[in-house]
């Protein structure tokens, strides 16, 4: 087994007593002593949670064909953005599979930024490289150098202002300032993972100490992957490895909203196209245990009394119980009676909305 | 760390108290701190016989699923309900009202540990 990386926030987690643990490559923590329950309440329930999620990738795109390159590179429609917008895509293959979901950050016509999930930090960069090959531009991955913060929560905007110049109520939903934090320049987001208001902060790793202290000192609540996981799911967001995958399209995976099939050419597109046109391999749904129970990652789901798919994320919300996001066989997104099995059992399921709770997001 | 003189406790981290042949039968304070926050109790049902060794009711926490295994054999008598609405009293009381069930025994029991051997083994 290789060893395992450290954000720059490593040493504060061991010495908050954050349980740690590996993942995509990082040991990071899993919870600290007051457990996930709690740490989930605190980012619900009004105050602002801290979550190191310096695991993720950074990757500046500049140069003069940086759109022409991204139109090409990510699926969602990249001349849609001004300068300080933020925007939901992914990178897919020339199969139409997924390769990664990213976000797209313009700071400029010619200067891009995007933030990539840590497992996929070094295909991506190896994958959009190749395909740079074909255009005028220059691609810097900051990974390394950057620590990523999410502030997330009712309290988050209050606790961030003391931090920084720019006055974050003009910061929209999906927008971003390039600004100082500490003197130092950083970017600020109004992004997040939670389905509550809040912030992302890019910071350069000489600060990351003295930011995540200054936070946790105005009262925020360190937040470990558990609790980060609960929320994510209570929203329905998807999570590469679980409901987006180099298995699925974004036909599969309901994200042709970020699928801008009118833009023009873009790496994937004629999979797509050809997979619409097909229809679905499986569909993505959202569903709700009525019987006990918590369906589970990889639990087979039934319909009608037969396997249909299973379940590629579940938990037990504190608000709407036993809730999962599942593939099931086309014919079985709409219809049929639902179950989950569990440890052998069919436990009862109805089809859900999303988001499974309410979501705070600012729009 | 919790453990009490008067119980006796397996290798898979089970508490049993025993009172002449009726065991009550619940998870250590090192199982309960171990998993985290305790979300769901599947209990057995009465009437069930069950065998030292046997998975006999399932805990689930935040993230994980773990099987309890019966220290002792016997009859299921008697199963803590409360369990089922307020799972998370085998965090806070896992010795008192986070217990999860009562077996009229058999006289079968896995290997079980006194206060000292337990402690000996959690450290080693």
């Amino acid at each position: 087994m290789t060893e395992l990386a450290h954000t720059p926030l490593y040493d504060e987690h061991l010495a908050l007593g954050g349980k740690i643990v590996p993942f995509a490559g990082y040991a990071m923590p899993v919870q600290y002593p007051d457990g996930a329950l709690k740490e989930y309440t605190a980012v619900r329930e009004g105050r602002a949670g801290l979550f190191d999620i310096s695991h993720m990738g950074q990757i500046r795109v500049t140069g003069p064909e940086a759109l022409a390159f991204l139109q090409y590179a990510t699926t969602n429609d990249v001349a849609r953005l001004n300068n300080g917008q933020v925007q939901y895509s992914a990178l897919l293959n020339e199969q139409g599979t997924f390769i990664d979901d990213i976000t797209t950050y313009r700071l400029d016509a010619d200067a891009y930024y995007l933030c990539v999930n840590a497992a996929n930090r070094h295909k991506d960069v190896a994958h959009l490289q190749a395909v740079a090959r074909d255009f005028n531009v220059q691609l810097h991955d900051e990974s390394d150098g950057t620590t990523l913060l999410a502030l997330q929560g009712h309290d988050a905007q209050h606790l961030l202002q003391a931090l920084v110049d720019t006055d974050l109520e003009t910061i929209g939903y999906y927008r971003f300032a390039e600004t100082q934090i500490l003197g130092r320049p950083a970017i600020v987001s109004r992004t997040g993972y939670t389905g509550e208001d809040g912030f992302e902060l890019y910071l350069p790793n000489t600060i990351a100490t003295e930011v995540w202290r200054a936070l946790l000192e105005a009262d925020a609540v360190p937040i470990g992957l558990a609790a980060r996981d609960m929320l994510r799911t209570e929203m329905g967001y998807a999570l590469y490895g679980h409901e987006i995958s180099d298995a699925v399209t974004p036909v599969e995976a309901s994200l042709m909203w970020i699928t801008r099939l009118d833009k023009g050419d873009f790496i994937g597109r004629q999979a797509v196209l050809e997979r619409r046109e097909e229809g679905p391999r499986q569909r993505l749904i959202a569903l709700k245990l009525t019987g006990r129970g918590i369906p589970r990652e990889h639990y087979p789901v039934l319909v009608d009394g037969e396997t249909s798919g299973e379940v590629t994320s579940g938990m037990h919300s504190p608000v709407a119980g036993g809730i999962a996001l599942a593939y099931v066989r086309p014919e079985h997104a709409g219809g049929g009676e639902l179950a989950v099995e569990i440890r052998g059992r069919a436990v009862a399921a109805t089809r859900a909305r999303l988001p499974f709770v309410r979501s705070n997001v600012r729009k | 760390m919790s453990i009490p003189a008067d119980l006796k406790y397996t290798k898979e981290h089970e508490w049993v108290r025993l009172e002449d042949d009726i065991a009550t039968l619940g998870i250590s304070d090192h199982a309960q701190e171990a998993l985290g926050d305790i979300v769901f109790v599947e209990l057995p049902e009465i009437g069930r016989r069950i065998a030292p060794g046997e998975a006999f009711a399932v805990v689930e926490s935040v993230k994980a699923v773990s099987d309890v295994y019966a220290p002792v054999g016997g009859e299921i008598i008697e199963v803590n309900e409360l369990l089922e609405s307020e799972p998370e009293k085998i965090n806070t009381d896992p010795y008192g009202a986070g217990w999860i069930a009562r077996v009229k025994t058999d006289g079968s029991s896995a290997e079980l540990l006194d206060e000292a051997a337990y402690t000996l083994f959690l450290e080693e």
